[in-house]
């Protein structure tokens, strides 16, 4: 039942239309390979003006400048504070811990806070982060905002946790009010000295860095005498260990 | 073929337009054969991978039925020892997803319709360094900023509190913040007499657990002016210059368990 004139007009159709689809292709990748092309070299961005032309968009070649702003503006501020040039509206400080506990056995300890607040007005919450160097390697610690920076550190935020690598380093990144922080009962929530004059509550303007286990503490600082305290949230009471770095100052660094 | 058996003159050339019809259907029948037998390899070459996924939806399954702090969540909400509105997620262990949702408190004569569902992450208890909250509003006074704090007790007096966050509305009344801090454990004291209380899933912690929410107006001026009462009074709930410039409480918890 095969027909050879057929199959032979079948052969050729297929053959036909298999050279117009193979062409047509080869058509539709050489147009897109020259529109990305253009798209490529045109590195200056063309608009329709309002009159209907095309006009050239032009972008700034400069950075905007630096300004440092203000902070602190109603108290002192510690002179570790480094208040950083920046891009307006933006506010980034910067400041160092120092170590405490830990200064006998590893006095080479570094931390560095950065926090930064993108618009004062409207930012919905500031970000800090933690650096450290050169601290015990491989254990948790609990960070703070504290009322004072030394005993008996007075009203206290826990904020996060920072885990050093084997090398003794680490760094976390923790988003929430940290410039305005404070701690208030409302039941008696009282007023205090801020940077932005007197505010509700009591402030938290001073940061540290505590061992989370009291026994992790105990054993990097061979000493089992040292007493529990309640830096760290969960169970159970007292399982903190001590402050391990401390912004050191009397005057507020946030 | 029945065509081509008894042929005339002018039945040639019907009969060669029918044979090119049927050779252009058969072309696109070929066409349409090849492009199934694409997607039949495709499917075949997925499904030579289904049996590895297969394997790990019915680890993550297993996983996540037998997620211990999931687990102990639904223990506690059973038990009354945490707030009835609060929805533990069927989440792979070790981490801990809990929901619970917001309703109006001081805008609820105005905005009765407002929403707000509270989600909170943690990874690992013993690993994470914080919790991850977000907070998504719906139908709240538009283009208002409000602040967000952890507090010992949801409704008046609230006892002790921690400023976490801000959230701005938009236009429509929606919005949302992402925040990351301590919150599960999260607790209030003073270092000089720190005390102890009890945490419903830790047991006895130091100091004073902070284990309900609120969205508060951050200015007062905006409450008198959103809810149409200019007799309200400040309260602390905004951080910074000058005292009591915030207004009340706008959305609660309103549980009396905790609900994280």
């Amino acid at each position: 039942m095969k027909n050879p004139r057929l199959s032979c007009f079948y052969n050729r159709l297929s053959l036909t239309r298999l050279m117009s689809s193979l062409l047509l292709l080869c058509l539709l990748l050489t147009a897109c390979s020259t529109s990305s092309a253009q798209q490529t070299n045109n590195s200056t961005p063309t608009a329709i003006s309002s009159t209907g032309g095309v006009q050239k968009l032009t972008f700034p070649q400069t950075p905007p400048s630096l300004r440092t702003p203000a902070f602190g503006a109603s108290e002192q501020i510690a002179p570790t504070v480094k208040v950083l040039a920046s891009i307006d509206p933006s506010l980034i400080i910067q400041f160092p811990l120092f170590p405490a506990s830990i200064k006998k056995l590893f006095p080479k300890a570094t931390a560095l806070v950065t926090v930064i607040q993108g618009n004062p007005e409207i930012s919905v919450f500031d970000t800090v982060v933690v650096d450290v160097q050169n601290m015990p390697a491989n254990v948790k610690y609990t960070v703070f905002f504290t009322e004072l920076s030394a005993k008996p550190f007075g009203h206290a935020e826990y904020v996060g946790d920072l885990f050093t690598r084997g090398d003794g380093s680490g760094e976390s990144i923790f988003h929430l009010i940290t410039l305005v922080a404070f701690a208030a009962d409302n039941r008696q929530p009282g007023t205090s000295a801020d940077q932005s004059g007197p505010a509700s509550g009591i402030q938290l303007e001073h940061a540290g860095i505590w061992f989370d286990g009291v026994t992790a503490a105990r054993v990097v600082l061979n000493d089992s005498t040292i007493p529990g305290t309640p830096f760290d949230g969960g169970c159970c009471p007292l399982h903190g260990g001590p402050q391990a770095m401390t912004d050191g100052q009397a005057l507020p660094v946030i | 073929m029945r065509l081509l058996q008894k042929r005339t003159p002018g039945q040639t050339v019907l009969d060669e337009k029918g044979e090119r019809r049927q050779a252009g259907m058969l072309f696109f029948a070929l066409q349409g054969l090849f492009t199934l037998l694409l997607v039949f390899v495709g499917a075949t070459g997925s499904a030579s991978a289904a049996p590895l996924r297969t394997g790990h939806v019915q680890t993550q399954t297993t996983r996540a039925l037998t997620n211990p702090p999931d687990a102990h969540l639904r223990q506690l909400i059973q038990a009354g020892k945490l707030a009835p509105t609060v929805q533990v997620l069927p989440s792979l262990a070790p981490t801990l997803i809990e929901q619970f949702p917001l309703v109006p408190s001081g805008i609820k004569q105005a905005f009765p319709s407002a929403t707000a569902q509270v989600t909170i992450v943690r990874g690992n208890r013993d690993n994470a360094v914080s919790d991850t909250i977000t907070i998504d509003v719906q139908h709240m006074p538009p283009n208002i900023t409000f602040t967000i704090f952890l507090i010992e007790i949801a409704n008046k007096p609230f006892g002790n509190v921690e400023y976490v966050a801000d959230l701005t509305t938009r236009g429509d009344g929606g919005g949302e913040t992402i925040f990351q801090c301590i919150a599960l454990v999260a607790f209030s004291m003073d270092a000089r007499n720190p005390g102890t209380s009890q945490d419903d899933r830790e047991g006895a912690t130091s100091g004073v657990n902070l284990e309900h929410m609120g969205m508060w107006f951050a200015s007062l001026q905006d409450a008198q002016r959103v809810l149409n009462n200019d007799t309200l009074t400040g309260t602390i709930f905004d951080g910074g210059n000058p005292p009591l410039h915030a207004g009340p409480q706008a959305m609660t918890d309103g549980q009396t368990a905790p609900v994280f």
